[in-house]
């Protein structure tokens, strides 16, 4: 478990645990349109992270006091799979941190896609995490707005997340699960890249203004690069062919 | 030429304004994975959802009567028919499950679509396709759709929402050129393609 005492040196010879410079993000791959039954889907790998993602709807809000009859509701559920993890995160159903992440999740989405183009019915997002490795909503917020855009919703913009976060007195991105339990920030951010307006933004540990400035920066950077790679997986899908 | 765009991509200042372009701070922007086709200067939609408009012909299916002389037809998962009988002189009957053809009269609350002319279709088969893809298998004035129809005499009936009823001929013949149109809507030059592979079937 995280604690200061065995706390293991994290950055060797000016590099991370696993040989990437402090702005570098690990490497990442999209496949749109995995899944038939789904109106949308995606599969994505990020570093050791494995995550599905499958949008159903818009249809009719069930049960039907949830529905909303001037606008659509956005229904998230994130969820690990008990294999997903190396223990500790390895119970799978709705616990107190799937719980929270699902709302986080859901709020990203609600500020894109156009809700009230569907009165009284829901969209369901389901963000199933098959093998963590830390920075799992990230990667679950970057999957779910491929396949958001696969079933042909309607939405503002391509969401990407990613995490920023703090080792010593440097500031890195897309933090793993070693980095993530020892480090001493750790932030993960949602961002609509067409004006990089911040979807989500949550802090654990401490940054002081100039990191956090930094961290944010790094995250827009390479924001260029996911967005890149959202984008070419939905174009895979028309090329293919 | 034609080019890819995602939701949230900016596109030329000139694009016609509709349904997927919205516009912020002066600039336009795609909402939705399509086409950006630089002659027409227009979007067209890869992906979406049927919005019912006043006219479309539907198909559905008559879902459980709930109170006499009023049917709900279930078009998509989202948009729910509905047929008010008293309002027609000889007052047609339907029963559960029957497979009707109607067109749109009038939209309530975006997803409720009032339904006049009712038709109960005889048997044949329906099958499913993106309503986005409609376009496309109807073809500019008809065209792929009668082609079809001609050379697998298939009798085929296109609903806006995604559902096609099909009878007579050979179906199957007919179902698979349909799907291959929604399976390759994007590429240029179908109604030769499928002409050419009809031909070859037949």
């Amino acid at each position: 478990m995280a604690s200061s005492l065995n706390k293991p040196e994290l950055i060797v010879n000016g590099k991370r645990l696993d040989g990437r410079d402090f702005n570098e993000l690990r490497p990442l791959k999209i496949e749109a349109n995995v899944l038939k039954n789904a109106q949308g889907s995606a599969y994505l790998e990020w570093g050791n992270n494995r995550v599905l993602a499958a949008v159903y709807g818009p249809k009719e809000a069930m049960p039907r006091h949830t529905a909303d009859p001037t606008k659509g509701v956005v229904k998230c559920r994130y969820s690990m799979a008990p294999f997903s993890g190396l223990g500790e995160h390895g119970r799978s159903g709705p616990n107190r941190r799937a719980i929270e992440i699902s709302k986080v999740t859901k709020e990203v989405f609600e500020n894109v896609i156009f809700l009230n183009e569907f009165p009284g019915s829901e969209i369901d997002v389901f963000i199933e995490i098959l093998q963590s490795d830390g920075g799992t909503r990230a990667a679950g917020i970057t999957a779910a707005a491929v396949a958001l855009a696969n079933a042909g919703i309607k939405m503002k913009d391509l969401v990407y997340a990613v995490s920023a976060g703090r080792i010593g007195d440097h500031v890195v991105l897309d933090v793993n699960m070693i980095e993530d339990n020892y480090s001493d920030a750790d932030m993960p951010m949602a961002i609509s890249p067409k004006n990089n307006e911040i979807l989500l933004l949550q802090m654990d540990g401490g940054l002081d203004t100039k990191q956090l400035k930094e961290g944010m920066e790094m995250v827009i950077e390479a924001g260029k690069v996911i967005s890149k790679v959202q984008r070419d997986a939905l174009k895979a899908i028309y090329e293919s062919k | 030429m034609r080019q890819f765009v995602t939701p949230g991509e900016e596109l030329p200042n000139d694009t016609k304004r509709n349904e997927y372009v919205m516009v912020s701070n002066g600039k336009a922007y795609s909402n939705i994975l399509g086409f950006y086709d630089s002659d027409r200067k227009d979007i067209v939609p890869l992906e979406g959802l049927w919005k019912p408009r006043i006219g479309d012909s539907v198909i559905g299916v008559v879902e459980r009567p709930t109170k006499p002389g009023i049917y709900n037809v279930k078009l998509t998962e989202f948009v729910q028919g509905l047929i008010i009988t008293s309002k027609f002189d000889s007052g047609p009957s339907f029963e559960e499950n029957d497979v009707i053809e109607a067109t749109v009269a009038n939209v309530e609350r975006k997803r409720l679509a009032i339904l006049e002319r009712p038709r109960k279709l005889a048997v044949g088969q329906t099958i499913y396709v993106k309503p986005v893809r409609i376009p496309r298998i109807i073809g500019k004035s008809e065209t792929m759709v009668s082609q079809i129809s001609r050379l697998t005499g298939a009798r085929i009936i296109i609903g806006r929402n995604g559902i096609i009823w099909l009878n007579g001929g050979n179906v199957a013949l007919a179902i698979e050129a349909i799907k291959k149109v929604e399976r390759e809507a994007h590429t240029s030059g179908l109604t030769e393609k499928i002409k050419s592979m009809l031909e070859a079937e037949v």
